[in-house]
């Protein structure tokens, strides 16, 4: 072989190698997307059903209600995802975003379903309305999740809905315009109460929440 | 991406690109299988044997080369000890009284390459040889090396192939494996005509190489690397003779296998500045174009990816410590989730295991050559020591050249 031909062979070579890696890469992560677009999808379809059966049902049957319209394992699995897909995908990744925003339509839906259950049935469901910023902006922000994570890690069913504060969703801005949530990150709402701003650690995050010691811990579990 | 990860790409992109070549460069020309033919005739041949303090070892070393299959009168064994104050003089000069094929000679400590120029001018044979003291040949090396320079005379210069002596710790079992790998290289340099060193273990020379060329040089304390480098500045030819074997010892601790290292490492960037002319130069053939280049860079590449991933390993904890103080999170361990959605399947890692497959082929070619059985032990070891080892003598390497201090034997 002429000693020029090896040299561009073991280029072509090599970058057929890379382009492999390249392409194998991005299927994954469409497998990735896709695989998150169907659980949004179910959660859409789980909380549509939860919206009419409360419609259908009003507040005569309580018990039937309570058993069904908990989807905070569902929406936690898929805020795993999307944190995973945001950190390990291009975050500017317009499927990513779209994805985020749908997200946070579904928080949202899921949060006021869960306002009108407890006025009518009377539950006492404790919610953190948690809002960030991955724009750089925000050094506490990943510590306040990890704190939060921590939380709904040992209480199942503190109901926790985190929001990226600039994601340009008129759904959200509304909600954050209706709080009075200002850009001093992060920011809590925990059960309705006036927003708290800046980081918490653990104890203090407890502390703010006195609604915990009602809440049954991971290893001891009761119905809301 | 970020620079950090774009300097890892290019790292591996190359690290890719020199494994596809070699095993190019193998498939063009695979190694021949050891032949019974004998060579038409035997050369004169004299073993040069520098020893410096080396009493542990000199006996077995000699004994090696009388077992050697090849015809007394032929062969010359001139063991020159460089000033040894142990029992090394006691040992060569009984071996030089039973035996008149083994020659004694004692001079005053001057280093590796004064004891080997000093072999030279006592000698005779056409063929001039050198086995460190610490080393032992096969029985038919000797007769399988004549057999490549009776075949090819261009052939200047001959390197064997170089296996552990028996590996005991974890330090040497990594060697083992290294060796294996360095065979298949060894042999890939040759299809290229570009080996880059004539290693003391039994490297054998046409005596006309230190008329053409000169004779040893001090050369940074790698007479050896200087001596290729030498030769292939003047066109002369270095080839590896795979069906020759010699066992070596190596070193048993991390400081002396970090001093053995961080000196062959220095040597080679020290000569390769003394060469710097050759650096991709077509007129040295692949050795300018593809050795010499690629020897430096996978020098820095090994640097760049350890820094790349010590300074990652470092902020990681770090972040992780600062983060359990600042949030009073107990520690804990993360749960797992064994979800395919959450498996990590970065380009980053399909290209390492990609180097990782292209090197494991690497090795069991390197072993088919050299003949030696791999054990999954010596590998396991190979693979986990190796990435944290390297980088410790390429960084000492480099600091020394820094600071122009020049390396230490020992």
């Amino acid at each position: 072989m002429k000693d020029w031909s090896k040299y561009i062979l073991a280029f072509i070579i090599t970058a057929a190698m890379f382009l492999t890696a390249f392409y194998l890469t991005n299927t994954i992560n469409n497998a990735r997307l896709a695989d998150i677009r169907s659980v949004q999808e179910q959660i859409a379809i789980d909380l549509l059903s939860s919206e009419t059966q409360f419609e259908l049902l009003g507040n005569l049957d309580c018990s039937i209600i309570a058993q069904n319209p908990i989807l905070s394992e569902e929406l936690n699995s898929l805020a795993e995802r999307l944190s995973f897909a945001e950190n390990n995908l291009n975050p500017k990744n317009s499927d990513v975003e779209r994805l985020k925003k749908q997200y946070a339509l579904l928080e949202i839906k899921d949060y006021l379903l869960m306002e009108q259950i407890s006025k009518k049935c009377g539950t006492k469901p404790v919610s953190v309305l948690y809002f960030y910023s991955n724009q750089g902006d925000c050094a506490d922000c990943s510590r306040a999740g990890d704190v939060l994570t921590y939380l709904r890690q040992e209480y199942p069913s503190l109901r926790v809905y985190s929001f990226d504060y600039n994601l340009d969703l008129g759904a959200l801005q509304t909600l954050i315009s209706l709080r009075k949530v200002k850009a001093d990150l992060p920011a809590f709402i925990i059960n309705n109460r006036a927003p708290v701003y800046g980081f918490k650690n653990l104890d203090e995050m407890q502390t703010l929440i006195p609604e915990l010691k009602d809440l049954a811990t991971s290893t001891v579990e009761t119905k809301l | 991406m970020d620079l950090g990860a774009l300097g890892v790409y290019t790292c591996l992109f190359m690290g890719l690109y020199f494994e596809v070549f070699l095993l190019i460069s193998f498939f063009e020309k695979r190694p021949s299988k050891k032949s019974d033919a004998v060579p038409r005739r035997f050369p004169t041949v004299s073993i040069i044997v520098p020893c410096y303090n080396e009493e542990r070892t000199i006996a077995a070393t000699v004994q090696s080369l009388l077992a050697l299959e090849y015809p007394k009168k032929k062969l010359d064994i001139v063991v020159v000890d460089d000033g040894s104050t142990d029992g090394t003089r006691t040992i060569a000069e009984r071996f030089a009284k039973k035996y008149p094929q083994v020659r004694y000679f004692y001079k005053e400590n001057g280093g590796k390459y004064t004891a080997l120029n000093f072999g030279i001018e006592a000698s005779h044979g056409d063929i001039v040889g050198c086995l460190d003291a610490d080393s032992f040949v096969a029985q038919d090396a000797l007769v399988e090396s004549v057999k490549y320079l009776e075949q090819d005379p261009s052939i200047m210069a001959l390197t064997p192939v170089m296996n552990v002596y028996r590996p005991r710790n974890l330090l040497e079992h990594m060697q083992a494996v290294e060796y294996i790998f360095g065979v298949f290289f060894k042999k890939m340099f040759d299809n290229l005509a570009s080996i880059s060193v004539l290693p003391g273990p039994f490297s054998l020379y046409r005596r006309e190489v230190f008329r053409r060329v000169g004779i040893f040089r001090r050369a940074h304390n790698t007479e050896d690397m200087e001596i290729a480098f030498r030769m292939h500045a003047h066109g002369l030819k270095i080839a590896n003779a795979h069906t020759a074997y010699v066992h070596t010892t190596v070193p048993k601790t991390l400081r002396t296998l970090l001093t053995q290292r961080a000196r062959w490492s220095q040597g080679y960037l020290q000569n390769s500045m003394d060469y710097k002319y050759m650096y991709g130069n077509p007129r040295f053939g692949h050795f300018g174009t593809f050795t010499l280049p690629f020897g430096l860079a996978a020098f820095a590449a090994g640097l760049y990816i350890a820094g790349y991933v010590l300074y990652n390993v470092v902020a990681t904890l770090w972040t992780r410590a600062f983060t359990l103080w600042a949030t009073g999170i107990p520690l804990h361990f993360p749960s797992l989730s064994i979800e395919w959605f959450f498996i990590n399947t970065s380009m980053m890692l399909f290209l390492t295991v990609a180097i990782f497959f292209m090197t494991m082929t690497a090795i069991i070619l390197g072993a088919r050559i050299a003949g030696v059985r791999l054990h999954a032990k010596s590998l396991a070891i190979y693979f986990m020591l190796f990435g944290f080892v390297a980088p410790l003598w390429l960084s000492r390497a480099v600091w020394n050249t820094a600071r122009v201090r020049e390396s230490v034997w020992r």
